[in-house]
């Protein structure tokens, strides 16, 4: 009795296994691309940035013919940017014979799957995640077709030093590997240019009550804030300090730079600075991706979505170039050539990190626009 | 004034861990009064005090699309609708998840109540999404304590009108349970539930009025925290009723004024470590706080120590 | 009859309607900086619609259904039987060792996914079982169970990146250390009763989850630590390329490389440990500190008139459980390679807890066909993804109060006092 539930139990797991594996048994012609990010969660609309992005390139190259006569096939796995379920993820990644990721989203996510990734030789392209640590390990598959916070970091700090010119700057971080470390470099950066930074302190993603973290600032007398992290609490903070009455400036990394954050601060998010990659939907050669995203009432201005349209538009070259899907030849074509892509050309470096990225500072608005402050 | 900046930098921790402190109180008396007669942890209160948030925004949401602007008559509509709604959610949810299950084991209404937690988080993320949601402040301004150069203590409108909603609500609630004559009711199940019964007192309507009141209140702190922060999601559920129900236990569980002076209590303690030492530690100062405080005072700050019945 | 029944039907249609429709019905939608209202499509109309008349007919004809489902020979019948069975020693040996060589035999009938969820199954069956011992057999309600399984994990993790310390090691520390935080812990609390205990535990279990959080220089904070070493057999690693000094399974066997022997050799590894658990237990129960537990649970009062030191009992109790969730935790670090304080949330703490419970407190079979169902149900749930979690939570639910005393509540003859 015991045996037969436990066999009747066996045959659902292996039914539904076996369903799992159905509908990703490969017909010959389609090269299917994981897309790994947030759809839920507090950051999901950072993943549909890299989402509307990514599909969109699926969508043009298949257009235009495929890829070496296959079909680009997106299928999207939802990390919640949760390092656990982004482990998970990666292992139901290799479960269903995926070769190509473009993902993960967080950096504290992209690390550990990474981990999995190399080890089964899958081919993964982050288009949003910044920490330089993953790509400092040595690994031979993983590529990005972002910028680092080491370069963002010191384009922030460098800013704030020669141009806002404060004497007091207090750096504040949800302490993630993402937010930790651009602050910590704008720490660096400031500290070396003569300016005292008397207040860095982490805070906990997902608080709503900053009033004594204001209280603290307002009373040591700090005349300028740098946030490393994301906006759900850079908003509620400048919305609290708006309150208590603490007018000075504050500046973020890309990860603040949303329209929600002038939702949640209101007018409190006037004059707020951010680094963002250049906007790559103001490019005039882009306009017809542009008008290609207005037409599915999509956003193409988000920071992510051109990235993530290169990353997808590098593997499909790649595997051109390689002129086989074997990860190893293209990850090799991916570190031996250029790419013509909508963020301009790319060329990766032995670590797979972009040779060439820039970051460049906005003044956000009330309304949710920006203005550039830098070229 | 000679009064010192220290000083004003305390007074101003002092009123942020108060504002913070008054909703946790608000969210706890929901916890303490189902505690106090059923015996029961409600583990969905947390869940409701979010309801209520979002109940809140959509009305105010509502209005606004109605064209109506005037702030008085927004809060009060939103205060009102708010509490009809949840209070029909807490009357719902004992209905359904645990009047079927009161008697048995202790353990099983509490499993029944996490699965509920997990249930009305999820019911909220799918229908509205897991985005924040925020709205612009709506009332803003307020008066500064202190000297006008360097340092002093700010008091905003929104602060005060939590303190004064907390107080008018606890005054209230303190009458209706030694004044009135359900309130009597509510004593005496609290006393003995089954003596109660038999002397012809509708106990399962009693246990339901408690629900009701206490998912009141908790929309009561939903709106006030909504307008507050300005900004919610379907998560800020589960860390308010955390903290509420800790701040139930520091005062001693089953006891209305202890619910209210654990609140403050855990508040004001989170604002001084967070003013003081750093915020990433308030919490483990919270937790911290209860444990000392429960094994000095086994019962809680003000609850009555229990009796070991053979 | 019906008529009887027609108020309650109306008026519970009705507020299911009205709460549904307010809460599912009306969208908030933020566009840019402002908020406003959307309706939601038809199709959710619709659904709410199904759901107030379904209620309304059922609370209509409840008497009828109820009468129905008395009659169905249904489900409940068929557990009672199998615990009468499992009394015959004979067949109980049979039955243990038929269960054994199912679990052995699984991972090479099953694909990479199937073993891949057996190893998370065995690990669940392995909380269980050591919660069991603190929950279902000495009584305490543990809320915070989830922060030893954090200190095992975190005490493996922190030893290999420190001291280069190997898996077998580690284990050993792992449990350990978890022993040894839940007496430190166990010490000041347990003279606390009931509820206030449970709520210091959880109070334990966020402290210990906040400060791996905040501990950045130790822990590496919410980031976690990655690159934690999988176990080895005897030296040998299961990875393409061993690492220096070391040999690797495929090479020493002499048999091409597959990432599978890892999975495989992980699922066995975790077999092992869940059958010692068994095991030690087992023996535990039969001495008198495992019947001082179940006396303790039963009547503390009496306990002590009998001269039994309640708080050695329920220390022993605590501290053994917690040993358990450490090698649990430190198996977990091992097969996951990567640890963050984001897997150690009181959502952990109350799955564990729901699967005592729904095992039917005290009872092993119980608990591991409780953590076979709980792990199952959401990862075959994975294709309404956004579901998932809306179903588990409501699932928890529904079993409370269709079976209360567990799937296969713990039976030992007890007589009983009518009052």
């Amino acid at each position: 009795m015991k045996m037969a539930h436990k066999k009747a139990l066996s045959q659902m797991i292996a039914a539904a296994a076996l369903a799992g594996a159905s509908t990703c048994a490969l017909a010959a012609d389609t090269i299917k691309i994981a897309l790994a990010g947030p759809v839920t969660g507090p950051v999901a609309q950072y993943g549909d940035m890299q989402f509307i992005g990514a599909k969109m390139a699926i969508e043009q190259i298949n257009k235009a013919g495929g890829v070496n006569g296959s079909q680009l096939e997106g299928v999207v796995f939802d990390d919640a940017c949760d390092p656990k379920q982004a482990v998970a993820v990666a292992n139901r990644i290799v479960n269903e014979g995926i070769s190509f990721v473009v993902g993960h989203l967080c950096s504290s996510s992209t690390q550990p799957a990474s981990d999995i990734y190399e080890e089964e030789g899958i081919l993964m392209i982050t288009a949003a995640s910044t920490s330089p640590e993953i790509t400092e390990r040595g690994y031979q598959m993983i590529f990005r077709t972002i910028g680092l916070d080491s370069l963002q970091g010191p384009t922030a700090g460098n800013y704030i030093a020669q141009q806002v010119k404060p004497s007091k700057v207090a750096v504040i971080h949800d302490k993630q590997q993402y937010g930790e470390g651009i602050a910590t470099a704008v720490r660096d950066v400031l500290t070396e240019a003569g300016i005292e930074v008397p207040v860095f302190e982490g805070i906990t993603a997902g608080d709503k009550d900053f009033s004594a973290l204001i209280a603290k600032l307002r009373q040591e007398g700090v005349d300028f804030v740098y946030y490393g992290g994301y906006h759900p609490e850079l908003g509620l903070i400048l919305r609290q300090a708006a309150e208590q009455g603490l007018d000075v400036g504050f500046m973020g990394p890309e990860g603040v730079g949303n329209t929600d954050i002038s939702a949640i601060a209101g007018e409190a998010s006037e004059g707020l600075l951010v680094t963002l990659p250049k906007a790559f939907d103001q490019d005039p050669a882009n306009a017809h991706l542009v008008e290609a995203f207005q037409a599915k009432n999509e956003d193409p201005s988000g920071a992510f979505v051109f990235p993530a349209y290169a990353a997808v538009q590098v593997i499909a070259d790649g595997i051109k170039l390689a002129d086989s899907t074997d990860t190893e030849a293209v990850a090799e074509a991916l570190r031996s050539n250029s790419f013509e892509t909508p963020t301009g050309t790319l060329a990766f470096d032995e670590k797979g990190d972009l040779k060439d990225f820039n970051f460049v500072v906005y003044e956000w608005h009330a309304d949710a626009t920006k203005t550039a402050m830098t070229e | 004034m000679a009064m010192p900046e220290s000083l004003y930098y305390f007074i101003q921790q002092l009123i942020n861990g108060l504002t913070v402190g008054s909703t946790y109180a608000l969210i706890a008396i929901g916890y303490t009064m189902v505690y106090g007669i059923i015996g029961m942890i409600n583990f969905a209160h947390g869940e409701i005090y979010m309801i209520g948030s979002y109940i809140a925004f959509i009305v105010i949401a509502a209005l606004a699309m109605f064209g109506i602007e005037s702030v008085p008559l927004i809060i009060v509509a939103a205060f009102a609708i708010s509490m009809m709604v949840t209070s029909a959610y807490g009357y719902s949810i004992e209905r359904v998840a645990y009047r079927p299950l009161r008697g048995g084991n202790r353990l099983i209404p509490l499993i029944s109540a996490i699965g509920m937690s997990i249930f009305l988080q999820n019911l909220v993320r799918i229908a509205q999404g897991s985005r924040d949601i925020a709205m612009p402040t709506m009332i803003s301004g307020g008066v500064d304590i202190g000297p006008h150069e360097g340092f002093h203590a700010t008091l905003s409108y929104m602060q005060m009108i939590i303190f004064v909603v907390t107080l008018i609500t606890m005054f209230g609630l303190t009458l209706f349970i030694s004044r009135s004559r359900m309130g009597r009711a509510c004593r005496a199940c609290a006393e003995d539930l089954k003596m109660t019964n038999l002397l012809g007192i509708n106990t399962n309507g009693i246990i339901a009025l408690t629900f009701v009141i206490g998912a009141a209140l908790a929309a009561i702190a939903g709106v006030l925290l909504g307008m507050y922060y300005g900004v919610i999601n379907p998560y800020i559920g589960f860390m308010a009723g955390l903290k509420a129900f800790t701040a139930a236990v520091l005062g001693g569980i089953g006891s209305i004024p202890g619910a209210v002076l654990g609140g403050l209590l855990l508040g004001v303690t989170e604002a001084i470590t967070a003013g003081y030492f750093s915020s990433e530690y308030k919490d483990v100062v919270a937790f911290a706080l209860l444990i000392l405080i429960l094994l000095f005072r086994p019962s809680g700050i003000l609850g009555r120590p229990e009796v070991e019945k053979v | 009859m019906m008529r009887a029944n027609l108020k309650p039907a109306i008026i519970s249609a009705v507020v299911v309607a009205v709460l549904a429709g307010l809460l599912l019905g009306i969208r908030l939608d933020q566009q840019g900086t402002t908020l406003s209202l959307v309706g939601a499509g038809p199709d959710v109309y619709w659904k709410i619609g199904a759901a107030a008349a379904f209620l309304f007919f059922f609370n209509l004809f409840r008497d009828q259904l109820s009468a129905l489902w008395k009659g169905l020979p249904g489900l409940p019948k068929a557990p009672q039987k199998l615990v009468e069975v499992s009394h015959k020693p004979a067949l109980r040996r049979l039955f243990w060792c038929f269960m054994i060589a199912a679990a052995i035999i699984w991972p090479f009938l099953s694909n990479r996914g199937g073993t891949d969820l057996g190893t998370l199954v065995l690990i669940y069956v392995m909380l269980g079982l050591g919660l069991n011992i603190v929950v279902g057999l000495a009584g305490l309600l543990d809320l915070g169970y989830v922060g030893f399984y954090a200190v095992g994990a975190y005490g493996y993790a922190l030893m290999a990146m420190y001291f280069d310390v190997g898996f077998w090691t580690g284990l050993l520390i792992a449990g350990l250390l978890a022993a040894l935080f839940g007496f430190l812990l166990g010490f000041p609390v347990l003279r606390l009763r009931g509820d206030y205990l449970a709520i210091v535990t959880l109070g334990f279990g966020e402290i210990i989850r906040i400060l791996l959080n905040n501990m950045t220089w130790l822990t590496n904070g919410p980031n976690g630590i990655g690159g934690i070493p999988k176990p080895t057999l005897f030296g040998l690693e299961f990875s393409r390329r061993a690492s220096e000094g070391m040999q690797s399974f495929h090479e020493f066997v002499g048999i091409s490389y597959s990432s599978e022997h890892r999975i495989i050799f992980l699922y066995l590894l975790a077999l092992l440990l869940v059958l010692i658990t068994l095991f030690v237990i087992n023996r535990l129960l039969r001495m008198p500190i495992g019947r001082a537990w179940e006396a303790l649970r039963e009547d503390e009062i009496a306990c002590r008139a009998l001269g039994i030191n309640p708080t050695a009992v329920k220390l022993s109790a605590f501290t053994i459980g917690a040993t358990f969730a450490g090698f649990a935790g430190c198996f977990f670090a091992a097969r996951q390679g990567f640890i963050s304080p984001e897997s150690f949330t009181f959502i952990e703490s109350a799955i564990i807890l729901a699967i005592v419970v729904l095992g039917g407190m005290g009872s092993q079979v119980g608990v591991i066909l409780a953590a076979i169902i709980m792990t199952i149900l959401p990862e075959m749930a994975r294709e309404f993804d956004e579901y998932r979690m809306l179903l588990f939570g409501l699932m928890m639910v529904l079993m409370m109060i269709w079976r209360p005393q567990g799937l296969l509540p713990m039976s030992r003859p007890h007589l009983e006092l009518r009052t």
